[in-house]
């Protein structure tokens, strides 16, 4: 994998983001009005963002909904300050802040999405293709065979591969509520996906059926 | 039993180049910065586009991000 960081350098902040970083500093007369302006719009977002997000928390509303908006915005806020220094101007200010709440509303929709609702072994396991993926009498030879490669191509892959892949890319289960189930972090699990249909892609062109985009869904 | 049956080429989505979860999350904001500006991020990241197609969950933090920056912006005082 290759990183789009690497060769960014920074910019000159503009005149908005630049306010902010000085009046966010410790010592700066504004400092505690900033930082109350900051935490008022971290909130903003993290509402919005939950409410994005509604779907995955269930029934959640309320005083919880409140405070897990207000939890975000906090930690959020604590990692703002703490990493003001490296904020390198190549976005406005403000979009850079969201950013954090963002992540933040990401990983906890995520625990409260595991906890309601933990990924089920059946969701985790591997036996056979879903029915959506299995083949059908409907279709030609040389689709029966590129799914029942496909079948074998996952039965091949290791174990955390295959476990990975059956959750997200055959059952839908979200990235990082498998990653809190499994105890790792999103960036580990996409190896993982991005490894296994790696191999998967591999393991049907050497069968004789590689993947290409006329393969598209079929009604 | 569904009727659809999912795109195999978007179920084993791998293509070289993808940036990463850890190295998109460093660019997301410049990212998206970008987009709001009308321009196409894919020509200075181009392996945090290829990332945010296959990955479900850096996708969703690109959306919510990109819909918070539209909607709330925000100057100091």
């Amino acid at each position: 994998m290759s990183d789009d960081s690497a060769t960014i350098a920074p910019t000159r902040l503009d005149s908005e983001s630049g306010r902010w970083v000085r009046q966010l500093r410790a010592g700066h007369p504004r400092h505690d009005e900033t930082v109350a302006e900051l935490r008022e719009l971290l909130v903003r977002v993290a509402v919005h963002e939950l409410g994005r997000r509604r779907l995955q928390l269930g029934s959640i509303a309320g005083p919880e909904f409140d405070d897990l908006a207000q939890q975000a915005a906090d930690d959020a806020l604590i990692s703002i300050i703490a990493k003001l220094d490296g904020f390198r101007g190549l976005s406005r200010f403000t979009t850079w802040a969201y950013k954090f709440v963002i992540f933040e509303v990401s990983g906890k929709v995520a625990r409260h999405a595991w906890q309601r609702h933990p990924p089920s072994a059946e969701e985790l396991s591997w036996e056979r293709l879903p029915d959506a993926m299995a083949p059908r009498p409907g279709d030609r030879a040389e689709q029966r065979e590129q799914l029942d490669a496909l079948a074998d191509g996952i039965a091949a892959l290791s174990e955390r591969q295959r476990e990975v892949f059956v959750a997200i890319a055959l059952n839908d289960v979200p990235i990082d509520v498998l990653a809190v189930q499994l105890h790792s972090n999103r960036n580990a699990i996409y190896k993982n996906l991005f490894d296994a249909r790696r191999r998967l892609r591999a393991h049907l062109a050497a069968a004789g059926h590689p993947v290409t985009e006329q393969d598209a869904p079929r009604g | 039993m569904s009727e659809h049956r999912p795109d195999l080429d978007k179920l084993l989505a791998a293509t070289d180049g993808d940036a990463g979860c850890t190295a998109g999350e460093g660019v997301l904001d410049a990212y998206v910065e970008l987009e709001l500006a009308g321009k196409n991020p894919a020509h200075v990241y181009p392996g945090t586009a290829i990332h945010l197609r296959a990955c479900p969950g850096c996708r969703a933090d690109h959306d919510g991000l990109l819909e918070a920056a539209r909607r709330f912006g925000g100057r100091a005082r």
